[in-house]
Order: C-alpha cells, then sequence, then structure tokens
C-alpha cells in the first residue's frame, strides 16, 4: 500500500470549502429527499409512540416517556442522514465521474475526506436540531447538557459520514448503499435503545446489547437529555469515539490508495 | 527550459493486462501535440495517468519539471484537461461548474468570478449561465468541458477527442479557438480520432498502438508527401504484425 507524498496534509483550503459547499448545495437541491422526511418521520414517531402510547408507558430511566424517546429520535435520524449523505454523495461521484473535477485539482486525500465528513457534520446538526427544536414544540423537552449534546452529535456524524465514504467507495451500484441502512444501521438503533430503556429488555438481551455500537451512542446522547444513562457515560463515549477514529482513518486510507477512485 | 510533458518508461497494467508499455515522451513547452492511436491503444490511460487519474506500475511523469507523483500539488494546477466522456456536477448549474472547479484549483474571488463569465462569453454560453448541464445541447456541452479545462488558466490543455460527435461548423470553431490559446502559449496535447485534424492542427505527432509508442516527430518528418492516414494504418499495421511475432 503506497500514499502519495502529502495525502495526509491538508493545504487546500479553498478547495475544502468548496467541496463543503458542493455538498451544502447538493443538500439544498435534494432538500425534499433528505430533510423533510426525516423530520415527518419523526414527527410521527412523536404523536404515536410519544403522545399516544408514551402516556399509558409512564416513567422511563426515571422521566417521562416523551423525555426518553426525543433524544433517541434524534440519534435514529442522525445517524442515517450522516450515512446518508456521505455515502450517497461519494457513490454518485464515482458513478457519474464528477469525483474527477476533485482528483485532477490539487486535492490531498484528508482534503476530500474531511470536506465528505464535514458536511456529513453539517447535516446532522442541521437534522438534530430540527427534531430538537419539535421536541421542545411537541413533548416540551430540550438538552439539558448542550456540550455533551454536541460532542456526541459530531462524534456520530464522523462515524457514519466516514462509513458513508467507505460504503459509497466500495458500493457498485445504489442498493449497496441500501444494505448497510437496511441489515446494518435500521435493526442495531431499534434494539440498541431508541424506543426503550436497556433494562426493560431480558437479561441475555441486555448483555447482546453491550456489543451493539449504537447502544453506546443513544445511551451517551440521552444523558444530555436526561441526565441518566444505562451505562458509565465516560465508557460510551470512549466507544463512540473509538469507532469514529477508526472509520475515519479507514475512510482516509482507502481514499488516499484511491480504491475504486483512480483506475 | 523543462519539457511541458516528460513521460519515461510509463508502465500501467490491469490485472494481467498491460495498458501502457513502457512509453517515453516528450512535448515541448508550446507545442500543439498530437497523440494518436487506434480504440485501445492506451491513449486515454495515458492521459489519465498524466492527469492523477490512473495510478501507474512504473516510470515517470513531469509536467513543467514537476513530478505529478511527488510534486502533485504543484503539478496539477500546470494541466487542464477536457475529458472524452462528459463528468459535470448535476447539481451545479453551468457557472457553478467553473467556479466550482475554480475552487477544487484553491482559486476564489472576483477575478475568478470575471473569468468564469469571460468564458461563458467566449464559448457562448453566457445564457445558460444558470441552467444545469442537463439542459445542454451536445456542442453545448463540448464546450463546457473546455470551458471547466481553462478556469485556471493551465499552461498545458490535454484534449481527449474534444470534436468526437460535434458538427463540422463547432468543429471548426473548436479549432480556431485551440489554435488561438496555442498561439497564445498554451501547449496543447490532442487526441482524436478524426487524422484530418489532427493533420491540420498539429506540429508534432506521436503514434500509440498496443501501449507502446511506435512513432514520436514533427509532422512533416513523419508524413513526408503522404497522407497522415497512410502513414498511420502503415505504422499501426506494421506494430501488430510485429507484436504477433513477439
Amino acid at each position: 500500500m503506497t500514499f502519495a507524498p502529502g495525502a495526509f496534509t491538508v493545504r487546500n483550503y479553498v478547495g475544502l470549502w468548496t467541496l463543503i459547499k458542493r455538498e451544502m448545495k447538493r443538500m439544498w437541491v435534494v432538500i425534499n429527499q433528505v430533510v423533510w422526511p426525516p423530520i415527518i418521520t419523526t414527527v410521527l414517531y412523536v404523536f404515536v409512540f410519544g403522545l399516544a402510547l408514551g402516556s399509558r408507558i409512564g416513567m422511563t430511566q426515571g422521566v417521562p416517556y416523551g423525555t426518553f424517546l426525543i433524544p433517541g429520535l434524534i440519534m435514529l435520524q442522525v445517524i442515517n442522514e450522516s450515512y446518508g449523505e456521505a455515502s450517497s454523495s461519494v457513490f454518485q461521484g464515482r458513478f457519474l465521474n464528477h469525483v474527477q473535477e476533485m482528483l485532477i485539482a490539487p486535492m490531498s486525500a484528508l482534503e476530500i475526506v474531511l470536506g465528505f465528513v464535514f458536511a456529513g457534520i453539517v447535516r446532522a446538526f442541521l437534522i438534530a436540531g430540527l427534531i430538537t427544536a419539535l421536541g421542545v414544540l411537541l413533548v416540551h423537552v430540550g438538552p439539558s447538557n448542550w456540550g455533551l449534546y454536541v460532542l456526541v452529535v459530531a462524534l456520530v456524524a464522523i462515524l457514519f459520514s466516514s462509513i458513508g465514504i467507505i460504503f459509497g467507495l466500495m458500493a457498485e451500484k445504489f442498493d449497496h448503499i441500501a444494505i448497510f441502512t437496511t441489515f446494518v444501521i435500521t435493526p442495531l438503533v431499534f434494539v440498541g435503545g431508541v424506543f426503550t430503556s436497556s433494562k426493560f429488555l431480558p437479561p441475555l438481551v441486555q448483555k447482546l446489547s453491550l456489543f451493539n455500537p449504537m447502544f453506546y451512542m443513544i445511551d451517551a446522547f440521552r444523558f444530555s437529555f436526561t441526565g441518566r444513562s444505562d451505562i458509565e457515560l465516560g465508557l460510551s463515549l470512549l466507544v463512540v469515539f473509538g469507532l469514529a477514529c477508526a472509520a475515519f482513518v479507514a475512510a482516509l486510507t482507502m481514499t488516499a490508495v484511491g480504491y475504486k477512485l483512480r483506475a | 527550459m523543462p519539457d511541458a510533458i516528460q513521460i519515461d518508461g510509463l508502465v500501467k497494467r490491469y490485472g494481467n493486462f498491460t495498458a501502457v508499455d513502457g512509453i517515453s515522451l516528450a512535448v515541448k513547452e508550446g507545442d500543439f501535440f498530437g497523440f494518436l492511436g487506434p480504440n485501445g491503444a492506451g491513449k486515454t490511460t495515458t492521459i489519465n495517468a498524466i492527469v492523477g487519474l490512473a495510478a501507474f506500475q512504473s516510470g515517470t511523469i513531469r509536467i513543467f519539471g514537476n513530478d505529478i507523483t511527488r510534486d502533485w500539488r504543484t503539478a496539477r494546477p500546470l494541466v487542464g484537461v477536457s475529458p472524452q466522456e462528459f463528468n459535470f456536477d448535476r447539481y451545479l448549474t453551468i457557472r457553478d461548474v467553473l467556479l466550482y472547479q475554480a475552487g477544487y484549483y484553491g482559486l476564489q474571488g472576483p477575478a475568478v468570478k470575471r473569468r468564469a463569465d469571460m468564458l461563458l462569453e467566449r464559448f457562448g454560453l453566457s445564457g445558460k449561465a444558470n441552467q444545469f448541464y442537463t439542459k445542454l445541447s451536445g456542442g453545448q456541452k463540448r464546450r463546457l468541458t473546455l470551458a471547466r479545462a481553462m478556469i485556471h488558466e493551465p499552461k498545458l490543455l490535454i484534449l481527449d477527442e474534444p470534436t468526437a460527435g460535434v458538427d463540422v461548423e463547432l468543429r471548426i470553431e473548436l479549432w480556431e479557438l485551440v489554435r488561438e490559446l496555442n498561439r497564445g502559449g498554451t501547449t496543447i496535447f490532442l487526441t482524436t480520432h478524426y487524422l484530418e485534424e489532427a493533420e491540420a492542427l498539429c506540429r508534432n505527432i506521436a503514434i500509440i498502438e498496443g501501449g507502446r509508442v511506435v512513432a514520436s516527430e514533427s509532422l512533416a518528418t513523419l508524413i513526408g508527401d503522404r497522407s497522415l492516414q497512410d502513414v498511420f494504418l502503415d505504422l499501426i499495421n506494421q506494430e501488430r504484425a510485429g507484436a504477433q511475432v513477439r
């Protein structure tokens, strides 16, 4: 495995900013596909699970169910959106060849990966912010620890944008991108504590949850709202940070060797 | 003065297939250079190696003295490429295609905007500036590839089949445009299947077949009193016969 000298440097700040702007422009063009659907889905979840069923569930993790639910829903959409942002953009760039506009320019692998990851972070915060506002409006719930809120959203967005880049590079057709969402993200998020505390699960499933990375993300993020968690906050942050670093390095390495980018 | 392009012993393999087999080539600054060969001869692969779209197994490529592997940050801005296939960003308007390409080269500000507007004007695309490329005709798309290749004022312009699929009128217009650029000092590296085009435009020619350069000299020396087409076909046939023996 050989890397071009300077593949891991950042010098072309204008190029990096241009890529971020381009991703924002793309998001704006496809806003009906990428921004409104997660918001509408979340509103439906809040009405059906939070307001209709939630009133019968009672306290969960020591807080009303609506308060418990909102941070889980935010994580669900942050994960989906940051993955979707990077994976579809990288894949489209390869499929339609416009990624070549960047590849022929003096942009390093690190600048390209940072551009896609930063765009994923922006989209994650946009969605998280909108759903947080909905939470305040609909169930009168908001975060109490903004520092932790920002940290977890940023780490999760880095993790799933990086995974999005990896799958965007590996995919041979659009279906391949959906495979990760359908068979990995959705099941793991749903059993990872979006709707229920792990304490409600049978003991064996509780133990299995410890192998589910989504469990740590959702639990740490929920702490920023409720001040409570099923697992030690430090451990959850360490797991999310470690996974984010590993995924970022993998995405960077693949880009630096030109995997499915440079023939 | 370093050559605009200096290729030494370039080898590019895809698995067991050798697409470019140790070619060496020099293109002088200010030259109008034709790089000719049949389909699959290795022209686009060579171009991709020059512009950084293809990694290669051995050899060196220098652009105005800058090694494209080691000094890529310096080398890449010196080259503009108009690819054979349209590869525009479908989320950008025509004007933004130029401005964002300039941005990737690290350029922004009023001067770049003025240059983008100047190029749009020069290529007859001003009226389409705020439209997406899917609204352009084939000829307009071809002109946009040239405008995009020139947005960062490269000293070397690589044109990969720039007149493929365009009508006679536009072809003549494009010829005049690249001649004008060349007169202004831009080195042109042209691939084309239209041999009369190469004969009309190029001062020096290289012919590639089976990944090997079979001729590289001035047009006048290469063809003498024959047509380029006759010389081209003879060289290709000789190389193919030689390859069978090898």
